[in-house]
């Protein structure tokens, strides 16, 4: 048994990153395929790290710079093992969804905190974006949070994933809830429109700006890690989880074909319309899906 | 320890008026005293752990027992105000040494100690004539202490002590009308008259009370003072104010709600909204309009001090909301959240302290890349930022998800909603902060910059490991909590040494697995790290700027502003502000005052003459047609 739970410990992060690095490989080729291009090939991100992390010459401009990436990464794992998956729960029991909100949000901290160090305007310029974003899509995340907690009177995920056994998914139970729920899963991610964080064209690409060789390569597997986040949280809380890995997999990755459809046709928000569009139309959806649960 | 209440509640007056005179006879002897009577406060209070005592009578007035009492909620402020001010005392022997005046640093400290003084007296109090004695010299010493800060204090001062005076008025008015009824102010007759009471009695009663502690408490529509008088004060002075004092507002409030009436008998005088009382659902929305409001005004600030004032603001917004909910879990969490707010607001105040000490300034575009000059200082601003934003595995967190879920078990969702949204809006203010003064480049000026010296290190380190200890073992202080609310009658919430098990809330928490998780996640992260080709150090100067080269004189560091386009959404809002309400009623008094009062008072001696000629004549023409003066 607890043979068991170590395995598992160690083998949960892997599989994370290799469901987030699949995802980033099949993303190359598709937008290639929509742009009518043929594309780099399909294990070009896998060569972009060993590249990154294998260089020779890596600067720093202080320990929390070189610690920063570090932090996220660390802050994803811990919050991987938090997320339960395929029937298999790990420290799922140690803290519930509300903890979750906040374990989630370390390895961001730690980001932050190294962006800041590189003593780059752009740095702190995409900073002040990437908060002032996440309070834009908070609003409409915890409103969803709530809906879905009281709708199955517990916070605890293990036990909403089971709940919602033999295709009782909230998706279908709470549909309005759903839809905000993606918006706001794919406003985290930072894809097109709401790329505003790195936007290279505005910021050189923002918390980034400074980085490279093996701190870039960290934040490219941290980037693995985020997508595995934003979308397992999603297939728990609204597609009801899944029974085996393989099914799982299938669920996340239709959730995240949906979102490169998305991703391609998009320009960019201005950070204080993308906050405005966050706290309108999905907040008035998700108050109205609140409401239906509070009054059922 | 034996010692008695009343000497526990001697030692603090008796320490500020020998460090008076220690002050004539050489500083260091002030110095000494303040730091030795200080210590023994809170030494004292060991003894007191876990003891309930029900009532020493000290004196007697107006036929009233004056009675000095206490529980282990007791135990919890005066915790948190005697261990405050011994680390403030200990901080300010350095910090205010730049103060040449001897004779007003004799008085700082005095006041310093007075103020304690005044506090564990409110804490321990019995009744509200004690109460309210103790009240009124903790609002005047704090007055004294906050003008230490040089001119614009005065202004913050002044603004503070009319604000205070009046919530005592609106306290005194409720103990005269409670007097008349029970001839005696003692809690526990206070408790039996209002169970007889009619409704509005009560109602008023409580309205009153609350007026005087929302105004110390700083909830917002009564906040207005709170950031002139937090960012002016003295350093020092800050921390006491922002993490001790605003409490007393909030004890008096638990005392108010469950020691004199209780959720029972408010919800069988009237209706409830989602299972609460209305007159506590009212005073929810306040805390929880504070939280968001506050929040808002923080993000906006350029003023390091001003800024954490208005986070006080909404923090204190979490403590109120926890206590008005009622419910065990939600009292616990409020309670909870007043004693790490204490502790990592003082913190955040006593490291802003530090950079003041050692740049003179708090202007937060003034600052920038201390981390490289002031690491300690740096670390321990990071502990304080992390547990206020209430993130794992630190304090704050543990006492905010306790409100979430007592919020969430009692389906009170809009205020769940704005209390999620202060959260996440307390990582754009606090990232402000650490970005502002720590991170980013480092101005040429501060090149020689270091950190401060040990003594006014010692005490943002024992803050700082407290982050950690109530973070990782929220259970040693809930064994404090969950005792002292039994004595007021709430049922006991189920908790263990790192957390709460299923049932507790509406989910589990065990601390111990995320910090114990989060360490061996670091480690292995940084075992990876290391495991590629060394980085080298460049200088902040070596840096992208689109081709061109980045010098000394070239300040190109993002600061200012660091929110613009947040504060563009949320322009409308920031339209409204009490405060111009307030200075509207205050210029209609000045008219008033100029227009009318000074047709009076001419300041003319020919004139006052007239008026004593004129009523002695009056009086003279009453008593000659046969009227009698006495």
């Amino acid at each position: 048994m607890v043979i068991d739970k170590i395995f598992f410990t160690i083998i949960t992060p892997i599989f994370a990153f290799a469901v987030g690095l699949s995802f980033m490989m099949i993303k190359l080729k598709v937008s290639a395929r929509i742009e009518r291009r043929y594309g780099p090939p399909i294990i070009q991100p896998i060569y972009n790290i060993l590249k990154l992390l294998l260089k020779e010459e890596n600067i720093s401009h202080g320990v929390i710079f070189s610690l920063g990436p570090v932090i996220a990464l660390a802050g994803s794992i811990l919050t991987v093992l938090f997320i339960p998956y395929a029937g298999i729960k790990l420290f799922t029991g140690s803290g519930d969804l509300i903890a979750l909100m906040y374990i989630m949000v370390i390895g961001s901290l730690g980001m932050a905190l190294g962006a800041g160090e590189s003593a780059n305007p752009n740095a702190s310029i995409g900073i002040s974006r990437a908060l002032t974003l996440m309070l834009g899509y908070d609003l409409p995340f915890v409103i969803i949070i709530i809906s879905v907690v009281l709708y199955y009177h517990t916070t605890n995920l293990a036990d909403i994933v089971a709940a919602q056994a033999h295709g009782h998914w909230t998706l279908w139970s709470l549909p309005l809830s759903a839809i905000v729920g993606f918006v706001v899963a794919y406003g985290a991610l930072g894809e097109h429109p709401f790329d505003i964080i790195t936007a290279p064209h505005e910021v050189a690409t923002g918390p980034m700006v400074e980085y490279g060789g093996k701190h870039l390569g960290f934040l490219v597997i941290n980037h693995a890690f985020h997508i595995y986040i934003e979308i397992a949280l999603f297939v728990d809380l609204f597609l009801g989880g899944a029974t085996n890995v393989l099914w799982f997999y299938v669920k996340m990755f239709a959730v995240f074909f949906i979102m490169m459809l998305f991703d391609e046709v998009y320009p960019r928000f201005k950070i204080d319309d993308a906050v405005r569009f966050f706290w309108k139309w999905p907040t008035i959806v998700a108050l109205i899906s609140l409401i239906i649960v509070l009054v059922k | 320890m034996n010692a008695s209440l009343e000497l526990l509640l001697a030692t603090p007056f008796i320490g500020g008026l020998l460090a008076f005179i220690g002050g004539k006879v050489h500083r260091w002897i002030r110095n000494l005293i303040a730091i030795i009577f200080s210590f023994a406060t809170a030494f004292e209070i060991i003894g007191y752990y876990n003891v309930t005592i029900k009532g020493i009578v000290w004196g007697k007035l107006f036929g009233s027992d004056l009675i000095l009492q206490t529980n282990p909620i007791t135990w919890l402020f005066l915790f948190i105000v005697t261990s405050a001010s011994f680390l403030i005392v200990l901080f300010s022997i350095d910090d205010m040494r730049k103060e040449e005046d001897e004779l007003k640093l004799d008085a700082y400290y005095m006041y310093l100690l007075f103020v304690e003084g005044a506090m564990v007296g409110i804490v321990l109090a019995g009744d509200l004539i004690t109460f309210f004695m103790f009240w009124e010299i903790m609002s005047w010493t704090s007055y004294f202490l906050i003008i230490h800060g040089g001119k614009r204090s005065m202004a913050a001062g002044y603004k503070y002590i009319i604000m205070s005076v009046i919530g005592a008025y609106a306290m005194f008015l409720a103990m005269a009308m409670l007097y008349a009824k029970a001839h005696s102010l003692v809690y526990t007759d206070v408790a039996n008259v209002l169970l007889h009471s009619s409704p509005a009695f009560v109602i008023w009663t409580i309205v009153l009370l609350a007026i005087g502690f929302f105004v110390k408490a700083a909830v917002m529509p009564l906040h207005t003072w709170l950031p002139d008088a937090h960012s002016e004060a003295p350093s020092p002075v800050s921390p006491l104010l922002s993490g001790v004092l605003i409490k007393m507002g909030a004890y008096g409030l638990f005392v108010v709600l469950y020691g004199l009436i209780s959720v029972k008998l408010a919800g069988s005088l009237m209706p409830s909204v989602f299972s609460t009382p209305l007159l506590l659902y009212i005073i929810q929305w306040l805390a929880a309009l504070s939280i968001v409001l506050a929040t808002f005004l923080a993000i906006m600030q350029e003023d390091a001090k001003r800024l954490l004032a208005y986070s006080s603001i909404s923090q204190i917004g979490y403590v109120v909301l926890g206590i008005a909910t009622g419910t065990s879990l939600g009292v616990a969490g409020g309670l909870f959240h007043a004693l790490n707010h204490a502790i990592f607001k003082g913190l955040l105040f006593l490291v802003v302290g530090a950079v003041i000490y050692r740049t003179g300034t708090r202007n937060l575009s003034e600052l920038g890349g201390l981390i490289k000059k002031m690491p300690f200082s740096f670390v321990a601003l990071l502990l304080g930022i992390i547990a206020l934003a209430g993130v794992p595995p630190l304090n704050g967190f543990v006492s905010k998800w306790m409100i979430y879920e007592a919020l969430l078990q009692k389906k009170e969702v809009f205020l769940l909603i704005m209390a999620f949204v202060g959260s996440t809006g307390a990582f754009l203010y606090v990232y402000r902060l650490v970005h502002s003064i720590f991170l980013g480049q480092l101005p040429k000026k501060y090149e020689n910059v270091k950190d401060v010296p040990i003594l006014m290190q010692i005490p943002i380190w024992v803050l700082a490991l407290l982050t950690i200890v109530l973070g990782i073992m929220p259970g040693l202080a809930m064994n404090v909590i969950v005792k002292g609310m039994a004595f007021f009658g709430f049922k006991p919430i189920a908790y263990n040494l790192f957390g709460f098990p299923q049932g507790t809330a509406m989910g589990a928490l065990t601390t111990i697995n995320i910090s114990a998780g989060l360490a061996i996640a670091f480690v292995v992260a940084w075992i990876l790290f290391i495991l590629f080709p060394k980085s080298r150090k460049v200088s902040q100067y070596d840096n992208y700027a689109a081709g061109q080269v980045v010098t000394e004189d070239l300040k190109y560091n993002y600061s200012y502003g660091f929110y613009m386009s947040f504060s563009r959404v949320i322009k409308p809002i920031l339209k409204w502000s009490i405060e111009r309400v307030y200075n509207y009623w205050v210029e209609a008094a000045k008219i008033f005052g100029d227009y009318y009062m000074r047709r009076i008072y001419t300041g003319n001696l020919e004139t006052y003459n007239a008026y004593i000629v004129i009523v002695i004549t009056l009086a003279a023409a009453f008593v000659l047609l046969g009227g009698k003066i006495w």
